[in-house]
């Protein structure tokens, strides 16, 4: 087993950060560890990589005991860190050189991983400029580079693709997929669902420093299975109409992002009539029943709506 | 990780170019004054020697405000997200900040060298044992990077620590009778010769350009005491950043 996280509590104050959180990890898995912003992730990362102490609990990398001293641990630990942590005034050869440097490699060994992983983020071409050049999605994708240099065993992404394109998020998402190939193990952390579907093999859903669910994909969408899912989208939705369809017999969880309401109810119960006449008055634009995906499975758990919690 | 620093370092051309060319011009300028205004300097020399003690006056004024750019980079290191992605690789924290440190003192002896040979070949500076007066200028450059680590890693910002380093930069060489004579009095003359960090590397400045080199040793041991103190109190300091 690479990492097992058993019942970790952390405090930051009177602020429980992680809530007897547990998971574990197994060597090759692709872990996507999913959550609105402030639910533990990156503090239960730091746990794990030993930036942070915790108060109780217990955590095992590799077959060792993370109590943050150990050298052993970061070194087969590469860490892609949420903000882009890179030296603006130098190259993204520098760069590179510089984060492998302080994991023991020599500079032959470096040359010859530079061009490996060069090609790998898509940016052998332009290794030579300063990185204050580079576009957004370049820095995201050195920034990657530079946790992969020493051929670390456990690789953790906490959110790797914020704030940029399409385009290079789409190639994060497919250098992870060859990443995870080759066999090594990957923590990704994201709020965007649909990155974690993409890339996971399975999912830990987290919320308020607690670990609410997991399994694969598959799993977590049996879990639902019965639920029906109900989309209605009006001219102008109000805060004060989804509480009050929530306050409907039946209805299990609505969440609202724009003027888009989605509803939860259980398979079998005629409510849409309901729905239709509660939300007429707000001007009826489409109406959609889905089948649920890992959205409405975080929905179904925690009431709350992935988007809606990192908007705000 | 050294080199990469001094690299890093380097690539504040604007900074340095204000390290560098700063004091050049304020030597010109006061030994321009001195010499046709006859007024009396704060350091009670004349000639050759005057000129020598400004240059070495103001090259270590000037390493007080280098020191400045040393805490900026361990801010942006230690202060900043960078703090996680090198607190993850398996260097020691202690490793980190002396890296940035140690490159820093490199960078700042290199200004003073600028100065002082710009000086010697281009105003005429006449400095006798230049060598040890380089030394000295090297131990004080050690000084300075270390009380501005320090000072950064107590008030743990770069904005507070620059505040104290701009009032420190700007006293410490009045005391030492830099820009103007201090008052005729044998506290004064204390202060001026042993009274701060700085007043003591420039009396050792002189003692070393008279040759005696035992009174400069003696001047001195205690910057280098302060040096060890410094030392000693980094590593609680680096303990706290490091979690």
């Amino acid at each position: 087993m690479v990492l097992q996280v058993n019942d970790v509590m952390k405090r930051f104050n009177t602020n429980l950060a992680l809530d007897c959180c547990s998971l574990h990890v197994e060597q090759g898995e692709v872990i996507g560890l999913l959550g609105p912003n402030g639910a533990g992730k990156t503090t239960c990362i730091r746990a794990i990589i030993g930036l942070i102490g915790i108060d109780e609990g217990s955590i095992t990398v590799f077959g060792m005991p993370q109590d943050g001293k150990n050298k052993s641990i970061r070194r087969k630990i590469g860490y892609v860190t949420q903000e882009i942590t890179l030296y603006e005034d130098m190259s993204g050869r520098d760069n590179l050189a510089f984060f492998a440097s302080l994991y023991g490699m020599g500079k032959a060994d470096i040359q010859v991983r530079m061009a490996e992983v060069g090609r790998l983020i898509g940016l052998e071409g332009r290794l030579g400029d300063k990185v204050k050049h580079y576009s957004g999605g370049m820095k995201r994708r050195l920034n990657i580079g530079c946790a992969l240099m020493h051929k670390p065993a456990l690789i953790i992404m906490d959110e790797p693709t914020v704030g940029i394109d399409p385009q290079s998020r789409s190639f994060i998402l497919q250098a992870v997929k060859e990443l995870a190939k080759s066999g090594v193990t990957i923590i990704y952390t994201s709020h965007y669902i649909e990155e974690v579907e993409a890339v996971a093999s399975r999912i830990y859903i987290m919320d308020n420093g607690h670990i609410i669910a997991d399994g694969t994909l598959r799993e977590l969408i049996a879990r639902i299975r019965g639920d029906h899912f109900i989309e209605v989208e009006v001219r102008l939705a109000s805060e004060q109409k989804r509480k009050e369809l929530l306050g409907l017999a039946d209805v299990k969880e609505v969440a609202l992002e724009g003027n888009r309401y989605t509803i939860v109810v259980p398979g079998g119960i005629p409510i849409l009539d309901k729905v239709v006449l509660s939300l007429s008055e707000q001007g009826l634009v489409t109406i959609n029943t889905k089948q649920p995906n890992l959205e409405d499975v975080f929905l179904t758990l925690t009431g709350k709506q992935l988007r809606d919690e990192v908007a705000s | 990780m050294i080199l990469f620093h001094i690299r890093r370092s380097l690539k504040d051309l604007m900074g340095h170019a204000i390290l560098i060319l700063f004091p050049l011009i304020l030597i010109f300028f006061f030994d321009y004054l001195y010499k046709t205004i006859d007024i009396q300097t704060g350091m009670e020399v004349e000639g050759q020697q005057r000129l020598a003690l400004l240059v070495i006056g103001f090259a270590l004024t000037f390493q007080i405000y280098g020191a400045a750019l040393s805490f900026e980079t361990l801010a942006a290191d230690f202060y900043s997200p960078m703090h996680d992605r090198l607190f993850a690789s398996p260097v020691e924290g202690r490793s980190l900040v002396l890296s940035v440190l140690i490159s820093g003192t490199v960078v700042s002896f290199l200004q003073s060298l600028v100065i002082v040979l710009f000086s010697f070949i281009v105003l005429g500076a006449s400095i006798p044992s230049l060598f040890v007066v380089l030394v000295i200028l090297l131990v004080s450059v050690l000084f300075n990077q270390l009380l501005g680590t320090v000072l950064l890693f107590l008030v743990g910002t770069s904005k507070a620590a620059n505040v104290v380093t701009t009032i420190y930069g700007s006293v410490v060489p009045m005391l030492v009778g830099l820009y103007f004579p201090l008052p005729d009095s044998a506290l004064f003359r204390v202060i001026r010769l042993y009274g701060t960090p700085m007043s003591l590397a420039n009396t050792a400045s002189i003692r070393a350009m008279e040759g005696d080199y035992g009174s400069m040793a003696l001047v001195m041991l205690p910057i280098a005491v302060i040096i060890v103190l410094l030392f000693v109190s980094l590593k609680p300091l680096v303990r706290r950043i490091e979690v």
